[in-house]
């Protein structure tokens, strides 16, 4: 590998790089937001992966999922390999832990990241990933965006950071249980939502962005925390006003359900 | 076997700041972490350290022919750490510093002294991990008795969950 | 929240082991080999109890299997992830005043044998 690979970002820190490829990074769901990460992450010099994901390309996936080319659509490619062929491509000797299977259904793997950046499509998914993140002791970085409205149609998302330790989704004020029973409200009927590739772009490249902070701290900020919400209407990505009222420590995650879980015999 | 360990980076900061002070008369400090297990693939151990326990100085026996001696006391306090941990599963963990940068392992001093404090640690923490870690100052090594184990494993690396990130690899294979 | 000892020996009656959980601050009775109404297949199955609002329902009973019911259930929770396991429960909803622990389980339960 020639030096120069890197040689534009070395602000990021003399050491930056071997910190980069020591790092473990988990991204559970490789679609809109999941395939940019990966390219991200892979351009950036990360060498150590577990993905997961369990589906093949669709024609309707072409709009939005990076990597997949028409072929791969006729071919039903399965969005793993994608995955795997652009880490490959661009760091042959990355190590790569590839389950074509939802993260539930294989998590141990998941434990050994530091960094889990989840592009999951519903709040009890990304209340259970946060569940798994404090346990085991994982940054979890979200991202989401949705399109709501007619006239004209608005389109949202957000990045947030939960770190151990540190607030979490329902101290940042974006899981409640109010979120929570309506979506379970309408399962099975939420039906496909819009997905379109710029907005993943943005969401993608924020996350990334706090991940490489993460590992590098670049900006000296130490981040714990993280908020930012994306209006892409107006183009911008900005902290959330929720964050205006956190309370003085997260209480959701107590240490006692760090680990294993133990079920004490009454 | 696969050990891997985690700490929140708050957690490493705040044994790096004890260790790093100043004794009365040791020449190192002590302390004693606690960790508990979790599951990973194919029979690996997460060890996730939780809390971090420092020692009072008036616990420590003045004996210049080691870097640091700690009294019944504080081996007291930490067996009472291992018995009320005995719920949550939760073991301890020997900590000190090497105050250099890069890799470090055991001493002669360290291998000979701190070992036959672990059968006390399992006898009372039976379903605990307990073990001894050493850190440096930018590093660190961490070795393990798995419950009803013998014989300590030495972990792969030692990851700080911080901003920034730090992974501490041991070279021992994964 | 606490549960009489009364209530938690009356509970212990309908399975081979009880234990508790806390997770995300949400209390789960975890109830080992419950036995399941008549008709249902597997007859015993691992289960948890929450007690308290979770997911919109006021209280809600979730196994570890998809049970095969004699009546066809609505199982809108599919592999939900508590205590690092997988869990499933059908729609049923329980409104009762201030139910004992084993009141509030028979409530759950009488959902597979109601059409």
């Amino acid at each position: 590998m020639s030096a120069d690979r890197y040689s534009r970002q070395s602000f990021l820190g003399a050491d930056a790089e071997e910190r980069i490829a020591r790092c473990t990074i988990a991204i559970p769901g490789l679609g809109g937001g999941g395939s940019h990460i990966v390219q991200q992450l892979a351009h950036i010099g990360f060498q150590n992966y577990i993905i997961y994901d369990d589906d093949r390309v669709e024609e309707s996936n072409l709009n939005r999922l990076v990597g997949a080319k028409a072929v791969d659509a006729l071919a039903e490619t399965s969005k793993l390999h994608l995955a795997k062929m652009m880490i490959y491509g661009l760091q042959p000797r990355a190590r790569v832990q590839a389950f074509s299977c939802k993260w539930q259904e294989r998590p141990e793997p998941l434990r050994e990241g530091q960094i889990v950046i989840g592009c999951v499509d519903s709040y009890k998914g990304r209340e259970e990933l946060e569940i798994a993140c404090r346990r085991y002791l994982m940054h979890y970085i979200d991202i989401g965006m949705d399109v709501h409205g007619k006239e004209p149609p608005v389109i949202g998302g957000q990045v947030i950071l939960s770190s151990p330790g540190g607030y979490c989704l329902r101290c940042m004020g974006f899981l409640t249980d109010e979120k929570l029973a309506r979506e379970a409200a309408l399962y099975g009927n939420a039906g496909g939502r819009p997905q379109v590739v710029w907005p993943n772009g943005v969401l993608a490249s924020t996350a990334v962005g706090l991940a490489v902070d993460l590992v590098t701290n670049w900006t000296r900020k130490g981040r714990s925390h993280a908020y930012l919400v994306y209006d892409g209407n107006a183009g911008t990505v900005q902290n959330s006003h929720t964050l205006r009222n956190l309370n003085a420590a997260c209480d959701h995650y107590p240490t006692v359900e760090i680990g294993d879980p133990i079920m004490t015999e009454l | 076997m696969n050990i891997l360990i985690k700490l929140t980076g708050l957690l490493h900061s705040q044994m790096l700041d004890d260790l790093r002070r100043r004794h009365p008369f040791a020449a190192e400090r002590v302390g004693f972490a606690s960790g508990r297990l979790g599951t990973l693939q194919d029979g690996g151990r997460l060890v996730l350290l939780t809390r971090y326990q420092s020692i009072p100085d008036d616990q420590y026996i003045d004996d210049p022919t080691v870097g640091a001696r700690i009294g019944s006391e504080a081996i007291t306090n930490a067996m009472q750490s291992a018995y009320f941990g005995r719920q949550a599963q939760e073991g301890v963990f020997h900590v000190h510093l090497h105050g250099h940068h890069g890799k470090t392992g055991m001493s002669h001093t360290d291998q000979r002294e701190i070992p036959p404090l672990i059968p006390g640690f399992q006898s009372v923490g039976r379903q605990a991990p307990h073990g001894i870690i050493i850190l440096s100052l930018d590093h660190g090594s961490v070795w393990v008795w798995l419950p009803g184990n013998k014989e300590a494993i030495k972990a792969a690396s030692v990851a700080t969950i911080g901003a920034p990130i730090g992974v501490f690899e041991s070279g021992v294979s994964k | 929240m606490s549960y009489s000892q009364e209530q938690i020996d009356e509970l212990k009656r309908y399975c081979t082991k009880l234990s508790a959980l806390t997770e995300g601050g949400t209390f789960f009775f975890h109830l080992e080999e419950l036995r399941l109404p008549a008709g249902c297949s597997p007859a015993t199955c691992d289960a948890l109890l929450c007690p308290t609002a979770k997911d919109g329902y006021p209280s809600r009973l979730y196994f570890s299997a998809l049970i095969v019911a004699p009546y066809p259930k609505n199982w809108n929770v599919s592999g939900a992830r508590i205590g690092e396991k997988n869990w499933w429960a059908f729609s049923w909803r329980v409104d009762l005043a201030s139910p004992s622990l084993s009141q509030l389980l028979i409530a759950h339960l009488n959902g597979f044998i109601k059409q």
